[in-house]
């Protein structure tokens, strides 16, 4: 399974997205780690010239919403009907809760939000997502 | 006129530069007090470890302040920490940010504006406590800033090509960095033949999560002998504060023999090397009591390996830019525990520092194989390779092939060597101290530990 | 002795002195070149002529993509650095939208996913290329993907991807062959062919010749990086500019890179100048500036000539500004020298182009300093470029 990950936007937390990308690989995925600072547009062109199966953007200042919503309208650009679209990290600048999150990212284009999960465990329900998906 | 005086006098003909005056600047350094001087400092007070802490506020007024704070705390070399806006040469926003902070009571910036403060201004503060300053930042192109801070009587230049890019950009390119950094390195070695010399520091923590000191005395050693060769008389090599107290007596051990070896090998035997020890860079500990014990642990450490400077820490680390008196009292604290340790007993590691040792030839004999012609582009091809690689770099060039955990006595050892040209019993030699398995899932449960490991 | 073919005039060096010659169209360029300087050629061996050329407003590409952030921007960057000047870029998701090319293409570049990706390219891509009118075509995309379509395109070029599979660029094949465009054996490049009746050296495009002298423009000119060199032609403007001076995540083994705006030239593409001109919110001021008015864009005049070439310096810099977000955004702010080189350093004086960068840093950046400028008159970047090995 390919993913592409990495931090959107202007945030320069590296440790978090490297341990991503060792979790990742550790367990069998083939990475494609784009960095810190990279922009949406990035992300979708990456999945689409690797051809890869999972997106997984970390978000880790609370302003994710900016930018995300122009995902629907990549989404429209080329066909990524088969690849799963994952937001994590920390979603809100607010004390927004996670009942009022996790919808919100899912109408963006999301199939799954993680709003301040712990990474093993949100790494484990992506495993089963897509072991529940290839069925 | 020479081709690097032409390329100065195009560089400080800028927007925000007031006529530079080259020849009233060497006046300045030829005349300084030698006082002024952290290169006559180490040698005038051999054996003692020099107490320099971090700090730079953005306002003239506010950065006097904290001068007087250190003074009175007992300070041996002052910080002069430049902002983030002038270490990207965004002279513009750090003008429109320092006026906002001199308006208003909030500091707007991180760190002392020094190209928009401009020399005339700087130097007054300087010469007035007529101690040596360090010019600390993170500036891919120092070129202005070198000048500027050597006219301001500032004659420590913190920071190299590699160290201030691998761990804080993306995407500069390191190429350019490595031209830069030649031109500091060219205008030091100018400035030293005034004085005392100008001394050049290597920034050692690097990214301060889980390097391995293999590579962090590679770096240190490169961007010394990229120096030295341009006439820099005197360096100084760093590192921080690793977790285990054994592994930074073998890694100042390694680091100064290594250091003079390779100097030497350039034919440098007339440089001073100093070593840096640097106070714990990771995450501190929210309980500021906790912090100040960390602060002791390294303070005893650095007075192990008999340091010639050491930067220090607060207890507020946690929580942000400290205050001027949180500041001052770190440094009295670090003074006084210097002051009593006495009868430090000498230890040494023979089996860690032959494989240490070891991995820093083997890492530089495939530097110096590299085709290039000249050492800065070995390095550069040694760095794209992997033969170099910092963990958690954020730059595109980095090759992320290094994975490190701790063993039961927070040693850092090497997991995975990526592309690092170590031999089969180097590598061996790490792994056989690590109790992992082959649970490769658990490998990041480890090093999430391992970086909170002072939490 | 050095020969640069350009779109309006050749450029002859011998023993440092510099001449150069307006072209007759009405001739072959051999021709022409025998009848101009056929007394000077006689004198020299073949093997120490150099000849490089930009004839016909130079070489021209189509990039066939899949993504703007990765194969049409890596091939774009190989392709500037190899002194392509024309590039047209079609996204293959919706290649039948897009208009066929007019004019005959040099050579098509067909780029797009990383070697694992299988599938990539279907029956719309040769449906495409059978109307367009080519002299190459090469394909740097997924291997995977070689077969089918050396199977369905003739004699097509296989070069190896362009991209790792971690997205690296991987640039050497491609710029090799872009490179030698012109040692290859190109049908309807009669007039370059028969060049190699005077030389035995390879002939370059001239973009690749100025692009390897820039590491040594120093030795030259006082410049010092970060630098823009602009080159304002008879067909197109180039600019070369440091790598630091723009935000970009490409890993290539260049220190410059090379963009062309091929509407701003001041003969072959005046009309496009003058409308670029006309478009941009700052002209009139400008024109008002340099005391004159917007009729002068309908003269035919040395004074004319002068007021576009003014004006084209003025409208390249606002497209790399932040000012403008369709090309790039270069860090006019660090910017240490300006260099400007090519035919327009034989119109301006130097007080008229200082006046425009002035102006421009004034209006643009709100600068009361701009940097050094340099106006290359002896031609020196040609000159190193030529020299190189």
């Amino acid at each position: 399974m390919k993913v592409v990950t990495g931090v959107v936007g202007n945030d320069i937390h590296v440790v978090a997205n490297r341990l991503i990308d060792i979790s990742l690989q550790s367990r069998g995925f083939e990475v494609l780690n784009l960095g810190v600072n990279t922009y949406l547009e990035e992300f979708i062109d990456a999945v689409v010239e690797i051809d890869a199966d999972i997106l997984l953007i970390s978000s880790l200042n609370g302003e994710a919403e900016g930018w995300c919503r122009d995902l629907l309208f990549m989404k429209q650009k080329y066909d990524l009907s088969k690849v799963i679209f994952i937001i994590g990290g920390n979603l809100s600048v607010g004390e927004a809760s996670t009942e009022e999150i996790i919808p919100k990212y899912k109408e963006y284009g999301f199939d799954l939000v993680f709003h301040q999960v712990d990474l093993i465990e949100g790494l484990d329900e992506i495993e089963n997502y897509v072991k529940e998906n290839k069925k | 006129m020479s081709l690097l005086q032409r390329d100065r006098d195009i560089i400080v003909s800028n927007e925000y530069v007031d006529h530079f005056d080259f020849a009233e600047v060497e006046e300045f350094v030829k005349n300084a007090s030698k006082d002024l001087f952290i290169s006559h400092k180490f040698k005038t007070h051999k054996g003692k470890t020099l107490v320099q802490p971090r700090g730079g506020f953005p306002t003239y007024e506010k950065m006097f302040a904290l001068y007087e704070q250190f003074k009175i705390a007992g300070v041996d070399v002052l910080p002069l920490t430049i902002d983030s806006h002038t270490r990207l040469n965004d002279y513009g926003s750090a003008a429109k940010m320092l006026r906002l902070s001199e308006e208003s009571e909030t500091d707007m910036l991180n760190g002392y504006p020094l190209i928009n403060h401009g020399y005339r201004t700087t130097r007054k503060m300087m010469t007035h406590f007529n101690t040596p300053i360090s010019l600390r930042h993170g500036t891919p192109d120092a070129r202005l800033l070198v000048d500027m801070a050597i006219a301001s009587g500032i004659f420590e230049i913190e920071g190299g090509p590699i160290t201030y890019l691998l761990p804080y950009s993306k995407n500069f390119p390191l190429d350019k960095a490595f031209l830069y950094w030649k031109h500091v390195e060219k205008v030091c070695a100018k400035y030293s033949t005034l004085n005392e010399p100008i001394n050049r520091e290597s920034f050692g923590p690097l990214t301060a999560t889980l390097v391995p000191p293999a590579i962090t005395i590679v770096i240190q050693i490169c961007e010394m002998l990229l120096s030295l060769e341009e006439g820099v008389k005197s360096f100084s090599v760093s590192f921080s504060q690793s977790g285990s107290v054994n592994q930074d007596i073998v890694t100042a051990a390694v680091i100064r023999k290594a250091a003079r070896k390779y100097a030497n090998k350039i034919g440098c035997e007339d440089a001073t090397i100093n070593l840096v020890y640097h106070q714990w860079m990771g995450a501190f500990p929210r309980d500021k009591d906790f912090s100040e014990s960390l602060i002791n642990t390294s303070t005893f450490i650095a007075a192990m390996v008999g340091a010639d400077k050491i930067i220090t820490k607060t207890r507020a680390e946690a929580f942000g830019i400290p205050t001027k008196e949180d500041n001052g009292k770190a440094v009295q604290n670090v003074q006084y525990t210097l002051k009593i340790l006495k009868g430090l007993p000498n230890v040494v590691d023979p089996e860690e520092e032959e494989n240490l040792t070891r991995c820093v030839d083997e890492i530089f004999e495939a530097i110096f194989n590299d085709p290039a012609d000249t050492l800065w582009r070995k390095i550069f091809n040694s760095i794209k390779k992997g033969i170099i690689d910092v963990p958690f770099s954020p730059h595109i060039i980095n090759a992320n092939g290094v994975i490190t955990v701790r063993d039961k006595d927070s040693n850092i050892r090497i997991y995975e060597k990526g592309n690092l040209p170590i031999s089969e019993k180097s590598f061996q030699f790490e792994r056989s101290k690590l109790n992992l398995g082959n649970d490769k899932k658990n490998i990041v449960n480890e090093i999430i530990k391992d970086i909170g490991v002072m939490l | 002795m050095l020969i640069d073919i350009g779109s309006t005039y050749f450029k002859v060096s011998t023993q440092n002195k510099i001449s150069h010659f307006f072209r007759d169209f009405n001739k072959t360029i051999y021709d022409d070149l025998i009848y101009k300087t056929g007394d000077l050629l006689q004198k020299y061996n073949k093997d120490d002529i150099f000849i490089c050329s930009s004839a016909n407003g130079g070489l021209s590409t189509l990039i066939i993509g899949l993504t703007e952030s990765f194969s049409l921007k890596y091939a774009s960057n190989i392709a500037y650095n190899s002194g392509i000047n024309i590039i047209e870029s079609v996204l293959y998701q919706h290649i039948e939208d897009y208009a066929i090319p007019s004019d005959t293409i040099d050579v098509v570049i067909i780029v797009g996913a990383v070697n694992s990706v299988e599938n990539v390219f279907d029956d719309k891509l040769l449906k495409y290329i059978k109307q367009v009118d080519y002299q190459n075509i090469v394909y740097v995309g997924s291997s995977s993907q070689n077969q089918y379509l050396s199977d369905n395109i003739d004699n097509l070029q296989l070069l190896g991807n362009i991209m790792s599979e971690k997205l690296k660029l991987q640039e050497e094949n491609l710029k090799n062959y872009l490179t030698n465009l012109y040692q290859e054996d190109i049908m309807g490049k009669e007039d370059i062919k028969a060049l190699y009746d005077i030389t035995s050296n390879q002939i370059y495009s001239t973009p690749y010749i100025v692009n390897r002298s820039l590491p040594y423009i120093d030795t030259m000119l006082d410049v010092v990086d970060p630098f823009l060199v602009i080159d304002i032609g008879g067909a197109t403007t180039d600019i070369h500019y440091s790598t630091d001076l723009v935000d970009d995540n490409i890993l290539s083994e260049n220190e410059y890179d090379r963009l062309v705006f091929k509407k701003l030239g001041v003969y072959k593409s005046r009309e496009s100048l003058v409308f670029t001109a006309k478009n941009n919110e700052f002209v009139y001021e400008l024109l008002a500036h340099l005391n004159t008015t917007e009729n002068i864009l309908e003269e035919y005049s040395d004074k004319a000539t002068a007021i576009l070439m003014q004006l084209a310096i003025f409208l390249v810099l606002y497209k790399v500004s932040h000012s403008h977000n369709k090309y790039l955004n270069i860090k006019l702010q660090t910017l240490n020298s300006m260099v400007l080189t090519g035919g327009i350093t034989k119109v301006l004086s130097n007080n008229q182009i200082e006046d425009i960068v002035a102006f421009f840093y004034k209006k643009i950046l709100n600068y009361t300093t701009y940097p050094k400028i340099v106006v290359d008159k002896n031609y020196a970047i040609w000159t190193i470029g030529m020299k190189q090995k």
